[in-house]
């Protein structure tokens, strides 16, 4: 790969450029960060499903060597994985006077080492070399619903203005007290560069916490596809949503213990942690 | 990396002190009951997001409101603004580190973050002209919670240790029984006390004992801490009245002392009662309660052996965040 030799400023140390994309080129483009682990792989998975049907090309990827152990590599399921932190640039479809809104999304592992450098060096290349409009962090949060239940998107915001801009969109506004993600790292680093951000967190049902929650996934997406008109086709997740209930639907009847576990959650009934544990062990083997 | 100075005093001939969190939070304790019983003013802080990731975020109504990192503050204390009551002779810088600066899963700083900070405190050191700089922390021993912890003094050149043996109740490397004069001073505390050297400052390490037992438990030790700010007191010549305002943070710190011990004595009481320690490690631990501060009667193995029981029942639980509990549970 070779490096873009033009100057973006501080970032650029950390960056290594395979696409010279040009700043030109992105026309008011949003950026979107998702983590790679997330909770129903939420946010690699709506990425990925953006990539794919938009077309997305990666441009530039971060360094490893400041941020990640490099001590070895991790293997999962059997395959050996390595820690990476990629852009991609997807064209949005011309609307009215043939404007578009692009989007850059950067898909990413947790930094382990220098996250403060990892996150200003994000916002400083989203801001100076793609200059985008706006900042929107992708991720799942843990709920006691069922998986019957419709998902809701409870968001943040770095700022008033992004918060009204998005009124009508459904987002529900999140209160929180502790400690944070690194989604709302990333939300204030950017607050501190004056970029509107806004971190949206889709509800999971915890027992497909470890699983895929298709059906979270399609309610991000077609946030995602109304706020940036991305004429996204959504069908192959409605089958991938049947399928995964039509197997659960089977556990349920199989074993009464966890219909009854599950249709306790549809009447918005506590399980004890035990029970917890035993419904996300047997939907996940089920899965 | 900065720092950044609320306002610059001028200080004459000042002395800093410097306290971090460690086993017992022994050095952290003294030299904050210090800032309190001086009445220093706080006058910069080290911007901390370089250093330590966020520890807590507070999100209200959709709007990200606070993001809350370890701070790192420095304070100062003049000579005509000491508080009554109080003979000083030279003015006074602090830095309290909520947190040491680390790479990787480590408590105690270390590394190139480590050593950054370092300098930074010392930059801070050298730009009000000090030409001392005390650090504290624990020293890890055989004595029992009962006794009287002395307090380990460390100093970076040769010319100090005759100033360290008039201490009260203090004592040097070569003075500990089956140490020779060597030893490891782990994190910031150490880590100061070369980067000084280096600057041709002088710095002293004064280290309170805690029982080698107390090491991995949650809790802080102020007795430990007590035995080192009565050292400070007495090379800043302070006399701390009891009645008087400044007295105060000297009861409190004598009170939790106490606390602390009773609190000690019925958390043990109880592990023995419950046998979730084995009889011989009771003995063990019960053989230092009666003996000399010397150690001998407790070998290393039979040391290992107390702590393998001791540090099971201080382990502690992960956190969750705006992602939600690890098993489920609940929407925030």
């Amino acid at each position: 790969m070779k490096k873009d030799p033009r100057p973006v400023g501080e970032p650029s140390s950390i960056f290594r450029f395979s696409q010279p994309g040009g700043a030109g080129k992105f026309e008011n483009p949003t950026l979107i960060v998702a983590w790679d682990e997330d909770a129903g792989r939420l946010g690699p998975k709506v990425v990925q499903h953006i990539n794919r049907k938009l077309g997305a090309k990666s441009f530039c990827e971060v360094e490893p060597t400041s941020f990640f152990s490099l001590e070895g590599v991790a293997v999962e399921n059997d395959i050996a994985q390595f820690p990476e932190g990629k852009f991609y640039y997807c064209e949005g479809t011309p609307l009215r006077g043939n404007q578009r809104n692009d989007l850059v999304v950067f898909k990413s592992n947790e930094p382990r080492f220098e996250r403060h450098k990892f996150l200003d060096g994000v916002c400083d290349l989203a801001r100076h070399y793609c200059k985008i409009r706006q900042l929107y962090t992708l991720g799942g949060t843990i709920s006691s619903i069922a998986h019957t239940d419709s998902r809701r998107i409870l968001a943040v915001f770095n700022q008033e203005q992004i918060q009204q801009e998005l009124s009508g969109f459904g987002l529900e506004n999140m209160n929180w007290q502790g400690p944070p993600a690194i989604s709302s790292f990333l939300l204030w680093a950017a607050q501190r560069k004056g970029i509107p951000g806004v971190s949206l967190w889709t509800e999971i049902p915890f027992y497909l916490a470890a699983s895929e929650d298709f059906q979270a996934i399609k309610a991000t997406l077609s946030f995602l596809d109304k706020r940036f008109d991305l004429a996204l086709d959504l069908t192959e997740l409605d089958e991938q949503i049947m399928r995964q209930n039509a197997k659960i639907d089977r556990l349920r009847q199989d074993d009464t213990q966890i219909d009854r576990y599950i249709g306790m959650l549809e009447s918005k009934l506590a399980l004890s942690a035990d029970e917890q544990g035993e419904l996300s062990k047997k939907v996940a083997e089920a899965l | 990396m900065s720092i950044i100075f609320y306002e610059e005093p001028e200080l004459k001939d000042p002395v800093m002190f410097c306290g971090w969190p460690g086993i017992g939070n022994i050095g952290l304790t003294a030299i904050d009951t210090l800032r309190v019983v001086l009445k220093a003013e706080e006058f910069g802080e080290i911007e901390p997001w370089d250093f330590f990731d966020p520890q807590q975020v507070r999100i209200a109504n959709g709007l990200l409101k606070e993001l809350e990192f370890p701070s790192n503050k420095f304070y100062f204390q003049r000579l005509e603004a000491r508080p009554e009551h109080i003979r000083r002779e030279r003015d006074s810088i602090f830095f309290i580190g909520q947190q040491q600066p680390g790479e990787g899963p480590t408590r105690y700083a270390q590394g190139q973050k480590a050593y950054e900070m370092a300098n930074l405190v010392l930059d801070v050191a050298e730009k009000f002209g000090c030409q001392r700089v005390y650090t504290s922390g624990a020293a890890v021993t055989q004595i029992h919670h009962t006794a009287r912890p002395r307090v380990w003094a460390v100093p970076n050149k040769q010319n100090l240790i005759a100033e360290i043996k008039e201490y009260d109740n203090t004592i040097l490397m070569s003075q500990i029984e089956g140490r020779s004069d060597q030893g490891v001073i782990t994190g910031l505390n150490g880590l100061l006390l070369g980067v000084a050297k280096k600057r041709g400052l002088e710095a002293i390490c004064l280290m309170g004992e805690i029982p080698y037992y107390l090491q991995a438990a949650p809790w802080p030790y102020p007795k430990g801490s007590k035995s080192v700010l009565e050292v400070l007191l007495k090379i800043l010549d302070i006399t701390v009245i009891p009645s008087a305002s400044s007295g105060q943070a000297l009861s409190k710190l004598d009170q939790s002392a106490r606390k602390v011990e009773e609190n000690i004595e019925g958390f043990l009481e109880s592990l023995f009662a419950a046998e979730a320690v084995p009889p011989e490690v009771r003995d063990e631990i019960e053989k230092l309660r009666h003996i000399s501060r010397e150690p001998g009667p407790i070998t290393e193995e039979e040391q290992k052996k107390i702590m393998e029981h001791i540090d099971e029942l201080f382990d502690q639980r992960p956190w969750k965040d705006e992602k939600g509990p690890p098993t489920g549970g609940g929407t925030q």
